[in-house]
């Protein structure tokens, strides 16, 4: 009964607008309170009508909730209650584009113990029910798929939240799904008092993804950055599968076994023929990057929500080619216990919160569209606060009402209802005490939300009301004196923002592309006299000389090379190399140390669709770091936790080059493959014990598995191909297992006994697979000749052992030995470190085993371009290869050498000389920022509330930093 | 008490493996021949133990043994000699001369080419020509002679393999453990000890990990039967683990306002605790040795002995220092400010943030273990190569830097590698032989051991190597070391299953080649 008394209660006001229109059955029952008349007048106020145009003293007539005049000579009509607006300002009503109301049903996040979820067996190569990532009754085999979801279905109002939306000026919102990575359609509501039938302007208006990962010990896939790449490429590759398929079967339902039926890829359809837009929120910078790339790739209609730092990279988010969704979250400050504390705050995270506020100019620089939101506050009422930071730090005012209106309406595709006061729109306004909603102190005064007023009030109104209420009987004095004491406090804190304001105002942060172009580009490079390693046939010459044209190697000459070189005068610098050694740039064949989030995608056996191309860090310092150790290419590879992991991806160390700049174009594709205890989980603790598999010999058993489906596969698509038919659903894992067996792609496999390198080599050549390299391989020295005989490249770590119980029996002789016996050899670092040192581990070829000196450098030069299938570019320095190359101040094999410079196709990256410079740089600039925190800090006055929320945002690492300092290997989650 | 174990040296190195094709060559011969110590290894009174060993001197008898041993007749001789000689002191008392090499004394000049009388263990004499009629003469022409290496924070005897828990032995829980002795649970059998002992390494320092006070660190020579024959001194320092002082912001990569973070003032606050509760600890410790030494002058019987308390009575009493191991600039302010007020004698270990507090640790004479030479930079604004040159800038503020890989169970298995720590400092400013002191002579002195060992001076133990070349040079092979005047192998797992499979016979093909590309 309760529940129905209140049903009818919201019905009053949502039957409001029709019962003035004079339809009977819409007449309310004795009883009831009437409704107010549906005509009003506001007089007298200053109208923004849209961004740009401004009336002031104009009257707006409201008539059934909709607008149907406006201007300074309308007169109101004699129906209408008035409403003197003199000193007030209207605008239309506020849309907030990106809501959350934690009003959707969460998705489940719990893995279902039960064999007939949608995900069930068959799952990329997943046994049973343990690893099951599905979700019960029809729907996508992930648990974080939902496209399916509608927020128009589940939209439950929440009194609250509407108040506190009001409160800032809003009048509707698009409230998105929350949890998972698909998640849904969000709807565009009202934020009246209406039921939610009525107060819904809009369902189905985006379709969403975040880049959110499932992480944790419990965790399905996908679990990592790169897994939810994946498997957004692979839903949306399976929702034009399955749009065909049911296509085909609606022609043709006979003779043919009926195609599953999935909601969630159903569901799909609309952003497939871009009649809905993708919403990403990607997260990150550089993973806005990532989200475009995607969408383009895909050919979807795409909207982004800002990271909030896209100053980090301006022009990549003008790439992506769509508007942002701009939340104002901006990180605060927290008074820290001691002085000291501040030395753990990191120079990234001062940019962090200095740049915040200019973010939303900065895309607007791009001339990139914005919508703004107050998603990401905890505290809704910071939101003009903080816009006003943003307007601080260069947000024009139109440009601010735009993206407050005419903006999020064009999005949302209610252009012609809502964002701009014109006769005909909804009525829905923001009305402002005062003449600016810009300036935090006009209070927002009453949104009118379809042509209902809904008066704010503010806390302080309630606080001067409890006030007169507590003093009944007070002297008059005495309430004179509280009242000077207040408007003192007052004063005290409004100087206070003052100050606060004026030094927010200027930002002392740096980009942090400052500086990180090539140090130098000159056309020509001679350097003469120098000891050149050119790992090539010319071998080690003594007082060399090697010319450079145009990022090429042009000449390598034991006699001295003329100045002319057919060079214009001045575009040639000449390097006196007299003392010093030259050589080719060093080549991690094993790295992990530029990659976003985690390194492995480890939920599931076999990951081959996930590629580490799709998180490629250009921002992380060990860029630097590793160019000061004389490194110009890496070898990016996914971890080892699975027998199949990801695609890897090689790169150049070009600092402050974009991620997609990094990667060596045409450099073969490759994968991570992995043996032993990793993969079998042995070192995983008692949880992880039923995976498949968990021994040696399921490691086998599994590869062969994957491979024979593989072969399926591709004959499945040769057929097709051939003679045509249905089309093959496409399968990304299968897709690049298919590629290994073309001789497309290479493998990487992570490896250490000899038992289990012998069964790999052999069941890939019973499939009539070359292995790219082994890595590790740190018993390889025992199966050499089987290695050399079949070719696989050995990339080896120097001297580790002893870490765990396969590597109990590795040595450091055995780089050397298995050189000897004819297999390729390369020293590896798999470490952030390590590979700052790759030149000294060479020299531990020469201790262990007596390799030679030549020899040894093409451990970490010419042997893995080679094992990577690059030397045709890189790894010696030759006649016609890109000029990568390394100044030494000694023989690199020597323990005192140091690197000089970095050279990368002819442009500098690294200089020694110009380091200190770079360092006391940043240090100034870390100095600076940290002065302004704390006077900003003494600004705030006590009164000033503190968001816990973005107190802690302050403390967090940027994904593209949050790895600098630990080393990750193999194994890291 | 059975201290009266002779050496038996080898005068010629062991034949190598060779060209053994069997993969079952169990037996391998070399990882026996490490004959044992003739250490006194249970007492830390160094003066009376001179006083043993010289008189010991004097009943000579020395086995020497130009023949590959036998493992088993090894044994058998060494039951003998235990029976027969259970109350007499015995050392190797064959001379050798080691002639002709470049002494890198390291407490002098070099000297080159030089020679080196070993005499009773002992060195005898360091000179450019020494002439002797009774000595062995072991020729080093363009050798390198270096006092043996000394790691001064290390796990070595206390782990095998990191991932296998069975074999760990590494760290004790409890917060206050100082009754916990690290030397006596080195597995003399660990495979890591000849690994680490190739390249130099003569002795270690091994370290029991745990929280705040973990316990007793002691000094063992990588070479022995028993753990007390390697061990050269125990007690060698008491260890304290400076707890993190890093607030624990959000974490990084997690959740926003994850909520089982502690609010910063709660934190700083349990900062303070804690640092009370060391400082509360040592008083109490200090009470405690008041206690006993009033009852020592009233010569009545303290009525209990708590071990706790009683092993921190060699650090109160002066007689070994207090490792503080803290690398967080905040810590080590702390940690030396804490111990300069209680008036402690401390050796910071770890030392990452040491170059923000140079002069600090400079004044107080603070002697560094350094152990952050590999660390990445511990923030963004840090130079590229910080932790490389920080060595250089202590050196030059005047503190005494000493160079160690670190403890725990993946370090042991680097200790080889740690004159390339030092190595890495020295090209990045610290001048070669203070980079060769840092792991010679200055451990020795913060251990109190300088005169027996780092370096090649006489009187001090014969402990020393041979190698081809610069020891800072990683291309450099040590051909040959001596520990207490014994030869000693180099052979380890590395080189036995090096061996090994060189002799592999080239294998036939076994699978058919391969198809396709």
């Amino acid at each position: 009964m309760l529940a129905k008394a209140t049903f009818v209660l919201k019905g009053v006001v949502a039957f409001l607008v029709l019962v003035l229109n004079g339809r009977g059955a819409d007449l309310l029952p004795p009883g009831h309170r009437p409704i107010p008349p549906g005509v009003h007048a506001l007089v007298g106020g200053k109208v923004h009508v849209r961004p740009g145009l401004v009336v002031d003293a104009a009257t707006i007539v409201i008539r059934d909730g909709l607008i149907e005049a406006v201007g300074k000579e309308v007169k109101p009509p004699d129906e209408a209650r008035v409403w003197d607006l003199k000193g007030f300002t209207v605008y239309a009503g506020f849309i907030d584009a990106y809501l959350t109301c934690a009003s959707v049903p969460p998705a489940s996040q719990e893995r279902l113990d039960r064999d007939l979820t949608a995900g069930a067996t068959g799952f990329f190569g997943v046994s049973g029910s343990e690893r099951d990532p599905g979700q019960p009754g029809p729907g996508n085999e992930i648990a974080q798929i939902t496209p399916e979801r509608r927020v128009g279905t589940t939209y439950t109002p929440d009194a609250k939240i509407l108040d506190s939306l009001r409160q800032v000026g809003f009048t509707a919102g698009n409230v998105v799904p929350e949890r998972g990575i698909l998640r849904g359609t969000s709807a565009l509501i009202a934020f009246s008092d209406a039921n939610p039938n009525d107060a819904l302007i809009k369902a189905d208006v985006f379709q969403h993804a975040v880049f959110a990962a499932d992480s944790g010990a419990r965790a399905a896939y996908p679990a990592s950055l790169m897994g939810i790449l994946a498997v957004l490429r692979q839903t949306f590759f399976d929702a034009e599968h399955y749009a065909r398929e049911h296509a085909d079967h609606e022609q043709r339902p006979e003779g043919r076994v009926r195609p599953a039926f999935n909601p969630s890829l159903q569901a799909l359809k609309p952003v497939l023929e871009k009649r809905t837009s993708l919403v990403v929120e990607p997260r990150s910078a550089l993973m806005v990057d990532r989200a475009a790339h995607l969408i383009r790739e895909l050919g979807l209609n795409a909207i982004f929500v800002s990271s909030g730092q896209e100053w980090r990279r301006p022009q990549l988010a003008k790439a992506a080619g769509g508007a942002f969704v701009v939340p104002l979250n901006f990180p605060e400050l927290s008074k820290l216990p001691e002085d000291d504390d501040w030395n753990g705050v990191t120079l990234d995270q001062l940019r962090v919160w200095d740049w915040a506020a200019e973010n939303p100019a900065v895309l607007r620089k791009q001339h990139i569209e914005i919508a703004l939101t107050t998603y990401g506050l905890s505290d809704r009422k910071s939101f003009r606060k903080n816009l006003r930071s943003a307007l601080d730090r260069g947000l024009s005012e139109e440009d601010a009402l735009a993206a407050l209106t005419v903006v999020p309406a064009r999005l949302c595709g209610v252009d012609k209802q809502a964002g701009t006061i014109e006769p005909g729109k909804l009525a829905n306004l923001t009305v402002v005490a005062g003449s600016n909603y810009f300036n935090p102190e006009n209070k927002v005064d009453a949104v009118w939300i379809d042509g209902r007023i809904y008066r704010v009030e503010h806390e302080k109104l309630k606080q001067v009301a409890s006030t007169g209420k507590a003093s009944v009987n007070p002297s008059k004095e005495a309430d004179d004196k509280t009242k000077e004491t207040e408007s003192k406090a007052s004063d005290e804190r409004a100087n206070k923002e003052t100050t606060r304001r004026d030094l927010l105002k200027n930002r002392v942060a740096r980009s942090p592309q400052h500086k990180r172009n090539p140090l130098a580009e000159p056309r020509g490079i001679l350097i003469r006299d120098a000891t050149i390693w050119t790992c090539g046939p010319a071998q080690r010459i003594e007082k060399g000389s090697l010319l450079i044209v145009d990022g090429k190697i042009s000449k390598v000459s034991d006699t001295p090379i003329s100045e002319e070189a057919g060079l214009p005068a001045g575009s040639l610098l000449v390097i006196d190399g007299r003392g010093k050694h030259v050589t080719p740039g060093i080549i991690d064949a094993h790295s992990h140390a530029m990659i976003l989030g985690g390194v492995n995608e480890s939920t599931l056996p076999s990951t081959a669709m996930v590629r580490v191309s799709d998180v490629v860090n250009s921002e992380t310092d060990n860029i630097y770091r590793q160019l000061a150790g004389g490194v110009t290419a890496a070898n990016l590879l996914h971890g080892s936790a699975n027998p199949i992991g990801g695609q890897n991806c090689l790169i150049k160390l070009k600092e402050g080059a974009a991620p997609a700049d990094l990667k060596i174009p045409g450099a073969p594709s490759g994968i991570k493959f992995a043996l032993g205890e990793n993969v079998k989980q042995s070192n995983s603790g008692e949880r992880n014990t039923t995976r498949f598999p968990q021994t040696r010999m399921g490691v086998r058993t599994f590869f062969a598995n994957r491979f024979i489906a593989a072969k399926q596969y591709l004959q499945e698509w040769d057929k097709f191909k051939a003679n045509g038919g249905r089309r093959p659903r496409r399968d990304l894992e299968l897709e690049a297992l298919g590629e290994i067996l073309e001789g497309k792609r290479w493998i990487h496999c992570h490896s250490y006994r000899q038992d289990e390198i012998l069964m790999f080599l052999r069941l890939m050549e019973d499939f009539g697979v070359k292995v790219g390299t082994l890595q590790h391989v740190l018993e390889g020295y025992k199966v050499a000749d089987e290695i050399a005989k079949h070719g696989a490249g050995a990339s080896a770590f120097s001297d580790w052992w002893g870490y765990k119980f396969e590597v109990y029996d590795a040595i450091p002789y055995a780089g050397s030995l298995m050189r000897d016996r004819g297999v390729l050899v390369s020293f590896n670092s798999d470490d952030a470190d390590l590979a700052r040192r790759l030149y000294l581990e060479a020299a531990k070829a020469v201790k262990y085993g007596n390799t030679s000196e030549e020899e040894a450098l093409k451990f970490v030069t010419l042997n893995p371009a080679k094992q990577l299938r690059i030397q045709k570019r890189i790894g010696s320095l030759e006649a016609g290869k890109d000029a990568d190359f390394v100044i030494w101040s000694q023989s690199p094999l020597d323990s005192g050498t140091v690197c000089l410079e970095t050279w990368i196709e002819g442009k500098k990256y690294f200089d020694r000389a110009l380091d200190a410079e770079r360092s006391a740089d940043r240090e100034k600039e870390w100095n600076a920022l940290l002065a302004k925190a704390k006077k900003v800090l003494d600004a705030a006055g006590p009164s000033d509330k503190s968001d816990a929320r973005a107190q802690s945002a302050f403390f967090e690492h940027a994904l593209e930093y949050r790895y600098d300092y630990e080393n990750r290997h193999c194994d890291h989650e | 008490m059975t201290r009266n174990i002779c050496g038996i040296t080898s005068a010629v190195p062991f034949g190598t493996y060779g060209s053994c094709s069997s993969p079952n060559g169990v037996e391998t011969p070399g990882y026996y021949q490490v004959l044992p110590t003739g250490e006194d290894s249970d007492s830390y009174d160094f003066s009376r133990m001179q006083k043993m060993s010289k008189l010991r001197g004097r009943v000579k008898l020395c086995v020497t043994n130009n023949t590959r041993p036998d493992r088993w007749s090894g044994y058998a001789l060494m039951f003998a000699l235990a029976f027969a000689l259970s109350n007499a002191a015995q050392i190797c008392a064959e001379s050798l001369l080691l002639r002709g090499a470049t002494v890198h004394t390291v407490s002098g000049e070099t000297i080159a080419p030089g020679d080196v009388l070993i005499r009773n263990g002992k060195i005898a004499a360091v000179g450019k020509t020494i002439k002797t009629n009774d000595a062995t003469v072991v020729s080093l022409t363009g050798q390198h002679l270096y006092p043996g290496l000394i790691a001064a924070t290390s796990s070595l005897g206390l782990t095998e393999i990191n991932a296998v828990r069975a074999s760990q032995d590494t760290s004790e829980v409890g917060e206050y453990t100082p009754d916990v002795q690290a030397w006596i649970a080195v597995n003399p059998d660990s495979e890591l000890i000849p690994v680490a002992r190739a390249n130099g390494i003569a002795h270690a320092l091994t370290v029991p990990l745990g929280a705040s006070v973990s316990g007793q660190s002691g000094l063992i020579a990588l070479d022995g039967w028993t753990t007390e024959q390697m061990t050269i001194k125990h007690p060698a320092a008491l260890h304290l683990f400076w707890p993190s002082m890093v607030l624990e912001q959000t974490a990084r990569g997690q959740s926003r306002g994850s909520s089982n973070t502690k609010s910063l003032d709660d934190q700083a606050k349990d900062r303070v605790r804690k640092l009370k509760e060391i400082d509360d600890f040592f008083t109490e410790a200090e009470s405690y040795a008041k206690a006993q030494r009033a009852s020592k002058k009233e010569n009545r019987q303290s009525s209990i002995s708590i071990p706790a308390w009683e092993a921190m009575l060699p650090f109160l009493q002066g007689q070994i220092p207090l490792v503080i191991h803290a690398n967080e600039v905040r810590q080590i302010k702390a940690a030396v400010n804490w111990a300069v007020g209680r008036n402690y004698r401390i050796i910071l270990a770890g030392g990452r943030d040491a170059w923000m507090v140079a002069s600090l640790l400079a004044e107080h004479k603070v002697p560094v273990i350094y152990e952050a030479m590999f660390d990445l930079p511990a923030r963004d604004i840090e130079p590229y190569d910080v932790h490389f040159k920080t060595p250089g800038l202590l050196q030059k503020a005047g503190v005494t830097v000493i160079f160690s890989q670190g403890a725990g169970a993946t370090p042991a298995t680097q200790v080889r590698n740690l004159p390339y720590a030092a190595a890495q400092a020295a090209a990045f400013g610290l001048p070669a032989d203070e980079a060769l002191k840092g792991i010679t002579l200055y451990p020795a002195r913060i251990l109190q051991v300088a005169d027996r060992l780092g370096s090649i001076e006489t009187g001090k133990d014969a402990t020393l190597f041979a190698a081809d070349g610069d020891i800072l040079d990683i291309r450099s092979r040590v051909t040959r070391i001596w520990i207490g005047g014994r030869e000693v192998s180099l052979q380890s797992r590395h080189t036995r299953l090096f061996e090994k499979y060189k002799g592999r016979p080239s294998s036939k093909p076994s699978a058919p080649a391969i198809g396709g590309q």
